[in-house]
């Protein structure tokens, strides 16, 4: 492990449950899929199936509307519904609801597989945004145009597989089941961006994938660079992962690309490789469902638009009460309140945490001053000057913060040993520096 | 058009960490124990009697104070425990047991209470309470030496010893083997002689991530470069560096104190200059100061330094390079430079009335609420200088006062010459004690205490010797002669005879005196006792080796 990573927290990883579970497609597939018409960070999307119409597996559901992707039908069946259903983002979005016939029947008019040695840029990025790729990370930023931006303004290229969050094994499992597509993918990603290096990025707690790579690697000469770095939470953030990586630092206000590092997540590298290849658009991912609570935690290749509840019942459903069921990790995930919210295009885990895993419900203690939330932040931030501002009184202290900076990793709630949330007072604190500005 | 599209919200983690204030504070006391255990080893069960009631008075005294207060209870935090293990640690064996209720109610009270309690107190409650009880003379010098062990209730029998730090500050290596300091065999506080359990809980408590070691490290670190760079005594800079790290409380401070949380810096650079801070002023204190030991003090004083530290050491912004990040800070202090105005001072002691009310209500409120803080923080400080006054009357004061008056009375006596009496660190076969006796014009002599035997048993004499060699004055202070025959010898017309003499004097002849038929053998001590005097003072080794034993601090 050649690099460190300093600040951060080391949460207890309880991946154990699932990394030895291959990722496999669900026994029972869903009865009806529920797929949102974004899944998007950026642009809207309109419906180009009525209610009533039959689809096959691969169809263009929706076309977008502004800079985001085409979504697509991920089973084959009959639309049921065009209407607002639960999205695991929050709340009731428009929704293209298919009643499953189990054919799988694929689509008849998918692009033909493109031969990448004489690939057009131009036709690739448009054959990826038809894809429906986005960052299957937890960004869910269209890919297609951090890529267009990305060509020609990149040194490193940084795939992430650091997969910090405990519990998920997603992106470890589908290292060591597709390492030789992430990594033709990783390179074929560094061709599209004109890359002069590729860096993929793997954190210490999967090391077999680490060795498994680099014995692909010395069978089949890649250009890729494998590089270990120390566990921490949140060493998969681009910053963190950056200046990890390279020992560059983003300055406040810029991007990656100033610096001339683009960061892809290792599932939507794989993801754009598969598209790129077989001409089949983004209609599965590997999702982890674990946490105390789930009886079976294993692994699954879902389609997207499964309902979670779905996944639940695969994982052998509850073992106890859940206290929280959220996707994404422990750390920075989304909490659940409905188990008909589907699967999405960045959702890499479900999980069901016990109560004793929960242990967010602490009383508040007045802050000790003991210094773990400075020493935690990744950013360097001082969130005890924040809790001072904001509940002691001293507001004159925030505009010195740079409180801008935050990216709500939520280290310094998770570390203080007072569980004070200190995450949501610096989220007030920005909102009081933005009305006073 | 955020309201038309799903927007995904980071949410605080749903996980957090196991540990809490209470279970960290029950970590740093589990780290305590070894150096607990041995302290009970090496100085007997009055170790624990001391720490339960230094503990009981600490968290009475915060239990107390909360419920007059009608504020919540915060016992459960156990910070006061650790307050109270703490003080006792740095207590001599030999303490009364009022010294920790003492020092553990002003701790907990006024350092720690009514500065609004855990996490609001800018000094270290129990190191506070520590100092004020220095200033009690005679308790935070009675050193034992390890293995003594004295009585629950009489420490009567303990014999006091001079301490590895008295060595030191002196500039002398001390006796011990660097294996002895370790562990502890030798006098000093309960709970800071085992230097190796000490560090042992130290691991422990970095282990279990309960503190950060910065500012241990860096205060270990600047005491052991600046010993290193300025060694005294003649064995060598190594062992006097080891010396230096292994003795007085320099293991207890800087990883139980200089690691508390609330006290120190909370950004890692403040950490660090806080370290190197204590390590400076720790060693100036022992190089320079009155006291052998000066971690205490060095340790309050930075804890006084907190705020301006962690301005210091907030951490640069990330992406920032280092010469913008200094820049911006240039550029800041510049800006609140300018911000300065001079403002006329105004003395308002009946500050302005409230708005929207009737001027004189507002005045009227004003003035109440001014008289009732008054009194209560009167009433407070009265309380507080009546028990430190009361105490410091009702125990070592009055004791130690009447000594000091039959002491001078007797000095006076043998001496009448000087106006100035002070006691001398030399040493004399045969004296009890050698104390200097100085006037306007400087040294006149030296006041010996003597033993010789009389006809009835030991006789115990004070005589004064001038810097000519003559004697000044005879008192005796002790014996056991018969009444009527031999006490006519201890009368000032006899004693009075010796004045004026130097040299040895002999039973007969040109320098002698005229006995007392009858009491010759009394006669006898009383001359023994001033030949020893008068060749004490002449064989006097004002030069050689000293030995301080002193409070340690």
């Amino acid at each position: 492990m050649r690099n460190r990573f300093l600040g951060g927290v080391h949460p207890t990883s309880h991946k154990e449950s699932t990394r030895r579970k291959p990722i496999v497609p669900l026994e029972e597939p869903p009865k009806e899929v529920v797929i949102p018409l974004v899944m998007c960070s950026e642009g809207g999307a309109e419906p180009v199936v009525k209610p009533g119409d039959r689809v096959t597996v691969g169809q263009i559901i929706a076309k977008p509307t502004g800079g985001g992707v085409y979504v697509h039908a991920s089973v084959s069946g009959k639309v049921k519904a065009i209407e607002p259903r639960p999205h695991p983002w929050g709340g009731k979005w428009p929704a293209v609801v298919i009643q499953n016939d189990f054919k799988d029947t694929p689509c008849p008019d998918l692009p033909l597989p493109m031969d990448w040695a004489r690939m057009n840029r131009e036709e690739a990025l448009e054959r990826i945004c038809q894809a429906g790729i986005t960052s299957l990370g937890g960004g869910a930023s269209p890919t297609h145009l951090r890529l267009k931006e990305a060509v020609g303004k990149t040194e490193v290229l940084i795939v992430n597989a650091a997969e910090c969050e405990p519990y998920l094994t997603a992106d470890h499992r589908l290292l060591l089941e597709k390492g030789d597509q992430i990594l033709q993918g990783v390179q074929m990603v560094s061709r599209l961006v004109r890359a002069d290096k590729a860096i993929l990025v793997v954190a210490g707690d999967k090391l077999n994938a680490v060795e498994f790579l680099e014995r692909r690697l010395r069978r089949k000469k890649r250009e890729v660079e494998i590089v270990t770095i120390q566990t921490r939470y949140p060493l998969g953030m681009e910053k963190q992962l950056i200046r990890s990586v390279t020992g560059r630092e983003v300055s406040p206000g810029q991007s990656a690309l100033d610096v001339g590092c683009a960061v892809f997540n290792v599932a939507t590298v794989y993801a754009i490789r598969h598209a790129l290849l077989t001409g089949e658009p983004l209609t599965y991912r590997a999702v982890t469902v674990s946490g105390g609570a789930v009886a079976r935690p294993r692994n699954l290749w879902a389609p997207i638009g499964t309902p979670l509840r779905c996944l639940l019942e695969a994982a052998g459903g509850l073992r106890e009460e859940a206290a929280v069921t959220l996707t994404g990790g422990p750390m920075n995930g989304l909490v659940q309140e409905d188990l008909d919210a589907p699967v999405v295009k960045n959702t890499n885990a479900l999980l069901c945490l016990t109560e004793q895993e929960h242990n967010v419900d602490q009383p508040e203690m007045v802050c000790v001053k003991c210094g773990h939330c400075v020493s935690a932040c990744p950013m360097d931030l001082n969130p005890a000057l924040v809790y001072r501002a904001m509940r002691l009184g001293e507001k004159e202290l925030l505009p010195h913060l740079h409180l801008e900076d935050c990216m709500d990793c939520g280290c310094c709630s998770y570390i203080c040993p007072s569980h004070i949330p200190l995450m949501d007072l610096v989220r007030q604190a920005k909102k009081e520096g933005a009305s006073h500005d | 058009m955020t309201d038309s599209r799903p927007v995904m919200r980071r949410q605080p983690p749903q996980i957090a960490q196991v540990s809490s204030i209470s279970s960290s504070m029950l970590d740093v006391m589990v780290a305590l124990l070894p150096a607990l255990g041995m302290a009970v080893y090496l100085f007997g069960v009055r170790v624990l009697a001391l720490t339960v009631v230094s503990i009981l008075s600490c968290v009475g005294s915060e239990y107390l104070y909360r419920r007059l207060r009608k504020l919540p209870d915060t016992t459960r935090d156990l910070s006061a425990c650790v307050t109270g293990l703490l003080l006792a640690m740095t207590l001599p064996v030999t303490a009364p047991y009022w010294a920790p209720v003492l020092g553990g109610v002003f701790a907990i009270v006024v350092v720690k209470q009514l500065y609004g309690g855990l996490g609001r107190n800018f000094m270290n409650p129990a190191l506070a309470g520590r100092m004020l009880l220095t200033t009690f003379p005679g308790l935070m010098t009675n050193w034992v030496d390890a293995f003594q062990r004295p009585g629950l209730l009489s420490t009567a029998d303990a014999v006091t010893s001079a301490t590895p730090m008295s060595y030191l500050h002196n500039g002398q290596l001390p006796p011990q083997s660097v294996g002895q300091l370790l562990m502890g065999q030798h006098g000093g506080a309960m709970g800071s002689v085992a230097v190796m359990m000490l560090i042992l809980g130290g691991i422990y408590l970095v282990g279990r991530r309960v503190i950060q070691p910065r500012a241990t490290l860096a205060f270990l670190a600047t005491v052991a470069l600046l010993t290193f760079l300025f060694p005294q005594g003649d064995g060598g800079r190594v062992a006097w560096m080891l010396a230096q790290l292994f003795s007085g409380g320099l293991m207890l401070g800087a990883i139980f104190m200089a690691s508390d949380y609330t006290t120190t810096p909370v950004t890692p650079r403040g950490q660090l200059l806080f370290g190197v801070g204590c390590g400076a002023l720790t060693v100036l204190l022992r190089y320079y100061g009155s006291y052998p030991d000066g971690v205490g003090w060095a340790i309050l004083t930075m804890n006084c330094c907190v705020w301006l530290l962690d301005r210091t050491g907030m951490p640069r912004r990330f992406g920032v390079t280092p010469f913008a990040a200094t820049r911006e800070r240039l550029s800041h202090i510049r800006a609140s430079l300018a911000q300065i105005k001079f403002v006329k001072p105004q003395l308002r002691l009946f500050s302005r009335a409230g708005e929207g009310t009737m001027p004189g209500e507002g005045y009227l409120d004003e003035l109440r609420g001014k008289v009732r803080h008054g009194t209560v923080l009167a009433v407070a400080v009265a309380l507080m200088a009546g028990m430190v006054f009361g105490v410091h009357q009702l125990t070592d004061y009055a004791t130690v006062r009447t000594e000091t008056q039959l002491q001078q009375e007797l000095l006076s006596q043998v001496m009448p010459q000087a106006t100035i009496r002070s006691e001398t660190p030399y040493r004399a076969s045969g004296a009890l004690s050698i104390t200097a006796g100085y006037n306007n014009t400087g040294l006149v002599g030296y006041c010996i205490e003597v033993q010789a035997h009389g006809f009835g048993g030991l006789m115990t004499a004070v005589v004064g010797v001038n810097t000519n060699g003559e004697v000044t004055g005879v008192a005796v202070t002790s014996h056991k002669e018969t009444l009527s025959v031999g006490t006519q010898a201890l009368e000032s017309d006899y004693l009075d005879q010796y004045k004026g003499k130097s040299g040895t004097i002999r039973p007969s002849g040109s320098n002698a005196v005229d006995t007392i038929s009858g009491a010759t053998a009394t006669c006898d001590a009383i001359t023994d006792c001033v030949n020893q005097a008068l060749s004490i003072v002449a064989n006097l080794d004002t030069e050689g080796v000293t030995e301080y034993v002193d409070g340690e601090v």
